[in-house]
């Protein structure tokens, strides 16, 4: 789908509502993501509606609103209108988790590696078999028939 | 037109196992599969930095969200617990997490041990053999010396690590005098039959491009094509026809182009999974049978089990990394896995611990909740990332006639074939289960000194075990097939997916699956003309 200027505004703002940034997270609607949502949405048939029902039920004047208004108005969908939150929802934490600058966030604050899993995969301990010294002394439990 | 030996519909775990067995013996064989082969190993997403993605759409286990054109659409209105399944060469092995366990002995002897539900024709015993056999083509890593199972065979590679996770959990478990031990999986721990050693990369559902995670496609099919098996894939089987003696004589099949073909065969086998199966019966309508093949109980469709599973999650002080290694599995406890007076409920439930999810899995929530959208998102990001570690209170799920796969009245496939439509309820006994399960749960998280606590009672995602709607027994006027897998209503049309299960166990059934495959092929192969007409 493509989002008109006046919906690429709302979706930023909304964006910040439900992911706003400090000082360590960007806010998803400092990221550039709108245009990227609206790809994602066009991978289900039902998500372009979905979002279009959301963009349609904010408030006029949402984007000038103030961080604690906007929460309120986000809250206010969240209830009216659970299935188009919960796909715009998903679609938010989608493209904010999958963005370079946010991955390179989480590798900074948990030490997870901002990579693909493949190739390199992750070094683990072998499995060391002492550690059952304990369970090991158990009679067996399974029943016999 | 030729006329096949035996005809198998489904490439999946079980069909594989069959067409393997049989061709091995000497048998022409043709396997029909409505998916196609899927390349898991050359391309996989998790080779890029978006991998999760995949998760909600192309690689999504429900066929209602992939809506890939090989797959069937399931109505789930009138179920807590969503299905998940594959349609491909491999069938939902491709994206499975490989937890290779077997069941109990007293699993199949649920009567005359608990007075609930009813016996296997056949016991562990039966099975054992086969059991071995297929550890080692799906190459089986694990430790055998397991005080909660009967003694089994030097498991063919040594188990995975547990991670920090499973270090801390089974210590815990050690702390509450509580069985625990490495599970069986069907992951090459080192270099295995062509197939790679694991690196510990996470998401095996995502498909291995190591092929350490065993799959079907990589583990019996390269052998069954080998021994002149025949695999047409893109075959979606609408109808088993009968010959006028009211023998299969083969089925009928739809191509990608709606052209309909009549595979003709001596023998036909389904193998299509527990609703798939029994959707096949109930299309196959035709004369003197008109509900359904091989349907004279009146029990194909119906006692559909799955394995109802809720979540306990421990939050810890320290980074468990439990993104790191194979996601489903690491270790389990069957500590309240056999029936016991005190407990309140009747059977049991093994506690599975699973590791932790990637960035975006975390914030969607899976394991566990979402992460809250607003002020407090990146702060419970922080406390629950990577710092998790998740036990599964997997229960066994009786048998009940009323939960069921029926056609749809209005959805249909591709082909324009009825959809199944399911009808399930979570029992009383289930729940019992879950919620003292989940106290347990619980217990063994403080015991690891987990910081918060989280519960989810019944994952709805959890429907991935088909189970139970074509089930095994001796009598005719009450189950569908004998101890060989062979229809009452006839002998020649052969069932063997987990459709035949007479009970669920608590336990993950791709072992005790395909060893029943193993089992019924060697019959079959064994099987005079008077029983199979070869000749």
């Amino acid at each position: 789908m493509e989002l008109t200027e006046s919906q690429s505004r709302l979706l930023r703002a909304a964006l910040t509502g439900l992911l706003p940034g400090n000082d360590a997270w960007p806010a998803a609607g400092e990221l550039g993501v709108e245009e990227r949502i609206a790809e994602l949405a066009d991978l289900d048939p039902d998500h372009p509606a979905a979002l279009g029902t959301f963009l349609d039920g904010l408030p006029d004047g949402f984007a000038e609103l103030a961080a604690a208004g906007r929460h309120d108005a986000l809250k206010a969908m969240e209830f009216d209108e659970p299935d188009a939150f919960g796909v715009v929802m998903v679609l938010a934490y989608n493209a904010y988790y999958t963005h370079p600058e946010v991955l390179a966030v989480v590798s900074e604050r948990t030490g997870y590696a901002a990579r693909a899993p493949q190739p390199e995969g992750y070094e683990l301990d072998p499995f060391d078999e002492s550690i059952l010294a304990t369970v090991r002394q158990r009679e067996p439990l399974w029943r016999q028939v | 037109m030729s006329v096949a030996d035996v005809v198998v519909v489904g490439a999946g775990a079980a069909g594989s196992a069959m067409a393997w067995r049989l061709a091995s013996r000497g048998l022409d064989v043709v396997c029909l599969e409505q998916g196609g082969w899927v390349d898991t190993y050359d391309s996989v997403p998790h080779q890029k930095p978006t991998w999760e993605l995949s998760r909600q759409t192309s690689h999504h286990p429900s066929p209602n969200v992939r809506k890939a054109v090989e797959d069937y659409p399931v109505n789930e209105d009138h179920t807590p617990i969503k299905l998940l399944m594959y349609n491909a060469v491999g069938g939902s092995t491709i994206h499975w997490g490989a937890h290779f366990p077997r069941f109990h002995p007293s699993d199949f002897k649920v009567r005359t041990l608990d007075g609930v539900a009813d016996d296997w024709p056949i016991t562990y015993e039966d099975l054992e053999p086969y059991y071995d056999l297929n550890d080692q083509i799906m190459g089986v890593c694990g430790l055998s010396g397991d005080p909660a199972n009967p003694p089994r065979s030097p498991r063919p590679l040594p188990p995975l690590p547990i991670g920090k996770g499973g270090d801390r959990m089974a210590r815990a478990f050690d702390d509450l005098g509580w069985h625990w031990w490495p599970v069986d999986a069907a992951i090459a721990t080192q270099d295995y039959d062509g197939r790679s050693a694991c690196n510990n990369c996470g998401p095996c559902d995502l498909g291995c491009p190591l092929k350490s995670r065993a799959s079907t496609d990589v583990t019996y099919w390269p052998k069954a094509l080998a021994a002149g098996a025949r695999l047409v894939t893109h075959a979606r089987v609408r109808k088993v026809t009968l010959d006028n003696r009211g023998r299969a004589s083969g089925v009928v099949w739809v191509d990608p182009d709606g052209v309909e073909h009549h595979e003709k065969s001596k023998v036909v086998v389904l193998a299509g999974n527990g609703v798939g199966t029994a959707r096949l019966l109930l299309l196959s309508v035709q004369a003197g049978h008109p509900d359904g093949l091989a349907n004279s109980s009146g029990q194909v469709g119906r006692n559909l089990m799955h394995h109802p599973t809720g979540m306990v999650t421990g939050v810890f002080d320290e980074p468990l990394d439990g993104f790191k290694g194979p996601f489903a599995v690491s270790i389990y406890s069957q500590e309240f896995y056999e029936t016991q007076a005190e407990h309140p409920f009747v059977r049991g439930f093994q506690m599975q611990l699973i590791r932790s999810d990637g960035p975006l899995g975390t914030a969607l929530g899976g394991y566990l909740p979402r992460v809250p959208w607003g002020d407090e998102h990146h702060t419970k990001f922080e406390d629950w990332f990577g710092r998790t570690a998740n036990l599964t209170v997997t229960t066994e799920d009786l048998p009940n006639p009323d939960n069921r796969v029926t056609l749809d009245d209005e959805l249909v496939d591709s082909s324009g074939i009825a959809a199944p439509n399911i009808s399930y309820e979570v029992s009383d006994n289930t729940w019992a289960m879950l919620d003292w399960g989940a106290q347990r749960a619980r217990q063994a998280f403080e015991a690891a000194g987990a910081e918060a606590i989280l519960q989810q009672r019944l994952i709805a995602g959890a429907g991935f075990h088909l189970l139970g709607t074509a089930r095994m027994g001796d009598d005719p006027a009450t189950s569908v097939v004998d101890q060989w897998c062979r229809a009452h209503d006839a002998p020649n049309l052969l069932i063997v997916d987990g459709s035949v299960f007479v009970t669920a166990a608590a336990l993950n059934p791709t072992s005790t699956i395909q060893a029943i495959a193993l089992r019924a092929a060697d019959h079959l192969a064994d099987s005079n003309d008077t029983e199979v007409a070869w000749n």
